[in-house]
């Protein structure tokens, strides 16, 4: 064993490669602070991250957010019901039609309203294909980041066909707009299940693809095993959801564990765990995640119920006062809606707990002695999206 | 939202509300048990802190979900102003809190699940207006500590013993509390808002199509 | 480029010099929200493509750009950021203001954080509408600033004053 290990050298080399992408500032005392952001290749967005660094190794290093704070909560006070709908859709722009169920099952749950199967069986096939879609640019997204191009390549080619999927069904390739309290706007498209169901096929050998390319990587193992690790207790009361606890060992799942009326017990699939809670279980977890998600996506296509797709609601909706709280696991992680309504055709008070926030709120504490590039694999495993952290 | 019809009594909430009484006695002020559904409890704002060890430690709740706070006033600037269905009410000042009650203005809640029980507790406490701040929670659950710094930008409420308490969202020189009800979006006082007339008459519709416009319009005022 | 500056320009080496431009333009991403992605789809995906196009993504710095695109909500904690871009790029610029939100603030018209349109704080050469637009989109506002650009006359643009084009 020799003084430098053969990873410490490759990280050398790496933020060599990095060097050329941050903004350097030097400060007078107590070695250097590092500056990325707020618009850094690294950070997805908007994110910065001022480091206070010793040669190259992280003292400390904080989080600040707020560029791509627009106050939702605010605007949902004098936002109607349906309005609502249009302005969550953008909380966490990859996988947006996660972001509209649980604040319309929190509304149907004041309401005293229950969709009908078939619009929660389909409500459960677009959730479902909204984590593919978002999960499949992290999977490309984080490889990038340790610095393989192809993967990313991959990711947007294969991500056009679901959200092709998506855009039949709901006109839109981002953000559908496409849940109504009490079930959905239309039904799926005629032939839209046979092309689904090629879609999915083409996402499983997508991601036997991505584990070939990037998994087996030797650099990327470099950059992401032992790097970063969250005990499962440290990750839970940050408040860590999603792949990021499942990664620390936490078995806990909210589509299984918390049902909320969504067709997931409908199926059988598995809850991905991984022991280590470093940034290769991360990924790992994530990866595991999709093929998941297309195994659900298949199941539910077959058992699909007839019906109709809307419960009997009002045409102008009010929603009785009372305060209730729905979470659903969306693919960054628990998300959910505490809607405190008076009884007006607008929420009172909506606090949004979103993923991203309590996953990047762990940043100061993982981060502290690592290395400066691997604070970029840190990042990405974390996998935040801007509008999920500020809202 | 299950099939079976909901329980009379819910067992693990139940147990949930014993145990916060026994540790902090009478100053579990209020609870609220929906069963199968939820579980609400407010505790006095001296007892804040202490709620959440008992919460962490006796209880097992070791999962963060999120803390936040209310304003439980109601708008000064009206509720549904922009809806051509409501006659502007006249605006109330009284303060109506939600489960579990309330006495003051401002409240802060937070929830807390145990992910062995599968069970959540959403916890509330008042926070009086003299004397606007609470006990940190940062040291129970390290997640907190974004939460409160975010609390104390949009409702200026204070952490006692917070490390950090910085702003978070907003640039250094914002004025005010966004989230407080009488923070006014002055967009929305400047311009008002273009859809409440949400179909335009057509242009040679004649006079009946713009005696509508200005109905529908009117109603809204 | 004194011969640029003094307004005497050759009609042939305008000519010249504008179809060179126009097929060499490096894009600096701004993303900043939704549209981002739209953004990366359209210049990082190989469905879209925008190389075909003679644009050249992903340039190192905001030093070596020609256009930037300004994709996503802009917030009043952004603009000091997006001015000190938009001073650090060498003439001639260009800038795309990809989205409802860059346009006009968008879904976000009342907030109390957001900036009304980034056109408040650097002049914008082109809107392109969506909420978030189609990467087509996007590369019709491209093929738009270069028929822009094709047209020029460089000594107008030189002096810094916003240019019509017909």
């Amino acid at each position: 064993m020799t003084a430098i290990s053969d990873r410490q050298k490759l990280a050398y080399v790496n933020a060599q490669a990095a060097d050329g992408r941050v903004n350097l500032e030097f400060e007078t005392e107590e070695g250097m602070t590092l500056n990325m952001g707020p618009q850094h290749p690294a950070t997805h967005g908007t994110l910065r991250i001022v480091a206070k660094l010793d040669g190259e190794q992280v003292i400390h290093c904080e989080p600040v957010m707020g560029y791509m704070h627009r106050g939702y909560e605010k605007l949902l006070e004098v936002r109607t019901y349906p309005q609502v709908n249009t302005l969550v859709n953008r909380i966490d722009w990859l996988g947006s039609f996660t972001n509209e169920v649980p604040f319309i099952l929190a509304s149907e749950k004041l309401m005293g309203v229950e969709a009908p199967p078939r619009a929660q069986w389909i409500r459960t096939i677009l959730f479902e294909l909204g984590r593919i879609a978002n999960i499949s640019l992290f999977l490309g997204d984080t490889a990038l980041h340790m610095g393989g191009m192809t993967a990313a390549f991959y990711a947007f080619r294969d991500r056009e066909f679901v959200l092709n999927q998506i855009e039949a069904v709901t006109g839109g390739r981002f953000h559908p707009n496409f849940d109504r309290i009490g079930g959905l706007k239309d039904d799926f498209p005629k032939g839209w299940i046979a092309d689904t169901k090629a879609v999915m096929a083409r996402l499983r050998d997508f991601c036997d693809e991505i584990e070939d390319l990037v998994v087996g990587n030797e650099i990327f193992q470099a950059r992401t095993r032992g790097i970063g690790i969250i005990p499962g207790d440290i990750a839970q009361s940050y408040g860590l959801s999603g792949a990021n606890l499942r990664a620390s060992g936490v078995d806990w799942d909210l589509r299984r564990d918390v049902p909320v009326g969504l067709a997931w017990d409908q199926c059988d699939w598995t809850v991905w765990t991984h022991p280590d809670g470093d940034s290769f279980s991360r990924y790992w977890v994530r990866l595991q995640e999709v093929r998941e998600a297309t195994k659900i996506v298949d199941q539910l296509c077959d058992g699909l119920p007839s019906g109709p797709i809307m419960a009997k609601v009002p045409r102008i909706i009010k929603v009785p006062e009372g305060e209730a709280w729905v979470a659903t696991e969306n693919p960054l992680g628990e998300m959910g809606y505490y809607v405190v309504s008076k009884g007006d055709l607008g929420p009172f008070r909506v606090k949004i707990r979103t993923a991203s926030f309590n996953n990047i709120s762990v940043i100061p504490w993982v981060t502290r002695g690592v290395y400066v590039p691997d604070v970029i694999s840190i990042l990405a495993s974390l996998y935040f999206i801007l509008g999920d952290i500020d809202r | 939202m299950s099939d079976a019809p909901a329980p009379e009594t819910d067992e693990r909430r139940d147990r949930l509300v014993e145990v916060l009484r026994s540790e902090l006695g009478d100053r579990v002020v209020d609870s609220l048990v929906k069963p199968g559904d939820d579980v609400w409890v407010r505790v006095a704002t001296d007892a804040w802190q202490e709620t959440g060890r008992v919460l962490r430690d006796a209880l097992r709740c070791n999962f963060f979900d999120f803390l936040s706070a209310i304003d439980w006033l109601p708008s000064p600037f009206g509720k549904s102003e922009d809806s051509p269905l409501d006659q502007r009410p006249a605006l109330s000042t009284d303060i109506v809190t939600g489960y579990a009650g309330g006495e003051t203005r401002f409240q802060v809640f937070a929830r807390v699940t145990s992910l062995p029980e599968r069970v959540s507790i959403t916890v509330k406490a008042d926070v009086p207006l003299e004397d606007l701040a609470v006990d940190t929670w940062s040291a129970i659950y390290s997640g907190a500590n974004w939460h409160e710094r975010e609390i104390h930008e949009m409702y200026g409420i204070g952490f006692r013993g917070h490390p950090y308490l910085a702003h978070i969202y907003l640039p250094g020189d914002f004025e005010g509390h966004p989230l407080r009800k009488d923070f006014p979006l002055l967009a929305r006082h400047v311009k008002p808002w273009p859809g409440i007339v949400d179909v335009e008459p057509m242009p040679d519709e004649g006079d009946d199509a713009e005696a509508e416009g200005d109905a529908a319009a009117e109603g809204a005022e | 480029m004194g011969l640029v500056e003094s307004g005497k320009m050759p009609k042939p080496l305008t000519n010249l010099l504008n179809i060179s431009r126009r097929y060499s333009i490096w894009i600096f991403q701004w993303g900043l929200a939704c549209c981002a992605i739209e953004m990366g789809a359209a210049l990082g995906s190989p469905r879209y493509d925008v190389m075909r196009l003679g644009v050249i993504p992903l340039p190192a710095s905001p030093r070596q750009a020609d256009l930037v695109c300004i994709s996503g909500t802009v917030t009043d904690k952004m603009v000091p950021a997006i001015r000190r871009l938009y001073d650090q790029m060498p003439d001639p610029k260009y800038v795309i203001s990809m989205g409802s939100c860059a346009n006009c603030g968008g879904p976000y018209w009342d907030s109390y954080s957001v900036t009304k349109g980034v056109d408040q704080i650097i002049p914008v050469d082109v809107y392109v509408p969506g909420c978030p637009p189609r990467p087509e989109a996007l590369l019709e506002g491209i093929v738009l600033l270069q028929e822009r650009i094709r047209h020029e006359d460089m000594a107008e643009r030189w002096k810094g004053d916003p240019i019509v084009v017909t």
